[in-house]
């Protein structure tokens, strides 16, 4: 024990003490940087009557990123976020593509081309008590899931 | 008691070497990126007069200095085409330094000092460009960030260090604007002073080692084998630079002003999604696959692979100061391929 503190010399002691203190105050800084704003709570975005959407009609919802589709077998929600790194696919014309680097998807929101890895996150549909379509844009559901509605 | 030099002095002695000091050999590179950082510095505290860093007001108070400040934007026009610049004439700067060899010892550790000063100048680009808050931006925003969060275990971090929340938001603005200034410009302006001060340590500007330049039987006597200029020649040529560069400079601001849009609504963007140029490389990688290997790995795999030019690549001694030498053709092909790589890329981003 006297030894080790013996061989421990005044300039080492402080060299210690100052790199300690360094690498203490950067963590601090660190934390202090990393407040982040918590998310924002999942919207519901109220859309029309299921009679508005023809089948085979894929509607944009801009302010829910996201798109609503209609085939035979009911309604369906995707998000218009790329899984690739988060651009906005265009969708005037089927197959979607992304602007940003050119990655396809198909209208059940499967890749087609790279380089997304992913297929589009699918979103849950659900009607109001007067018939309403109502996008849940916190919720994802099961891609094969079909929303239908007396129309 | 005698006078110590200032820091203008000890980057201006008395006499240099003349091989040091001609323009063909370093056409100025250097000077002209601390000249184009200085007015950056200049313009940008201008601009802070003004620059409201909110997500309401960003993209207004860009415009109000566009068009109601008297001369604003011809503030904004240079400090816009100076930053262009200084990317342009930073990587030449490095290209010259690999081409004559100046990287070797003993000015390994001013080659890592000038390396780092890269990333930090395009990260100021891209942050710059993100505080204008307008339509273009908005992609090349959301696809950076993102990229953040590719990265493993500290990507997340990284993210909310950078956007201030879990998406892009109100504190992002303030968030680019503090990077901006204090988190990129600040720190830059520490290792330019750092690294001008190293380049008269490390012995000035490389060049050829005196013998070399001596027939073999004449040992290296008079003073004529070492021509030197004195410091008003060097200043003058200096300044004549500059002025040659603040022109430029003003030319383009003026005839050639910098994109403005519409304040950026997040739901609603152009399906133009270009990135900036100085990025377009890296938006064509991302095409090929995976984020975090196009995106993140390989660019730092160039940063890396220049940092170890002279430690790991090229460990000779001699040849520099003479361009395209011998020794050091291994590291010269190595950077200038890379080059080459990442021009391709950015024309090919920029013709389609």
């Amino acid at each position: 024990m006297r030894r080790s503190l013996s061989r421990l010399t005044r300039r080492a002691a402080l060299k210690i003490s100052l790199a300690l203190s360094g690498g203490l105050s950067l963590y601090g800084l660190v934390r202090f940087l990393s407040r982040g704003e918590p998310p924002p709570t999942p919207q519901q975005f109220a859309l029309g009557y299921p009679g508005d959407y023809p089948i085979e009609s894929v509607t944009p919802i801009p302010e829910a990123r996201a798109l609503l589709l209609r085939d035979e077998a009911g309604f369906y929600a995707l998000s218009s976020s790329c899984p690739h790194l988060g651009c906005t696919l265009g969708t005037e014309s089927s197959p979607f593509e992304c602007p940003c680097h050119g990655s396809r998807f198909n209208r059940q929101g499967q890749v087609i081309r790279g380089p997304a890895a992913r297929p589009l996150t699918a979103l849950e549909l659900s009607l109001t008590t007067d018939g309403r379509l109502v996008l849940d844009g916190g919720t994802s559901a099961s891609p094969d899931q079909r929303l239908t509605a007396g129309s | 008691m005698r006078r110590r030099p200032s820091f203008f002095e000890h980057l201006h002695p008395p006499a240099i070497p003349e091989r040091e000091a001609r323009f063909r050999y370093t056409f100025g590179l250097g000077g002209i990126s601390l000249l184009l950082f200085l007015i950056l510095c200049l313009t940008g505290l201008l601009e802070l007069f003004y620059y409201l860093p909110t997500l309401e007001d960003a993209n207004a108070s860009a415009h109000v200095i566009d068009a109601l400040v008297p001369y604003g934007w011809v503030v904004r026009g240079i400090h816009y085409w100076a930053g262009q610049g200084i990317v342009v004439t930073a990587a030449l700067h490095m290209v010259r330094i690999v081409l004559t060899g100046a990287y070797r010892t003993p000015r390994r550790f001013n080659w890592l000092l000038g390396l780092s000063l890269l990333p930090a100048v395009l990260l100021l680009d891209f942050t710059g460009l993100v505080l204008r808050w307008d339509t273009h931006i908005a992609w090349a925003l959301m696809v950076g960030t993102n990229l953040l969060r590719t990265i493993p275990l500290v990507g997340p971090a990284l993210y909310t260090l950078a956007v201030g929340g879990s998406e892009i938001g109100p504190p992002t603005v303030v968030r680019f604007f503090a990077w901006h200034i204090l988190g990129l410009a600040l720190p830059a302006a520490i290792l330019i002073a750092w690294h001008l001060f190293r380049v008269r340590r490390d012995g000035g500007i490389s060049r050829l080692a005196a013998p070399a330049l001596l027939p073999a039987d004449r040992p290296p006597s008079s003073a004529s084998d070492f021509p030197r200029i004195p410091r008003a020649e060097l200043v003058r040529r200096e300044a004549i630079t500059a002025l040659i560069v603040c022109a430029l400079l003003l030319t383009l601001a003026l005839l050639a002003p910098p994109g403005l849009g519409p304040r950026a609504e997040f739901a609603d963007l152009p399906p133009d999604a270009s990135a900036p140029w100085f990025f377009l490389w890296v938006q064509q990688l991302l095409r090929l696959g995976d984020p975090f290997l196009m995106g993140v790995a390989i660019p730092c795999g160039v940063l890396l692979t220049l940092a170890l030019v002279p430690y790991a690549i090229d460990r000779h001694t001699g040849g520099e100061g003479r361009w395209f030498n011998r020794p050091g053709r291994l590291a010269q092909t190595i950077v200038l391929g890379m080059l080459a790589l990442i021009g391709a890329l950015i024309l090919r981003g920029a013709l389609t």
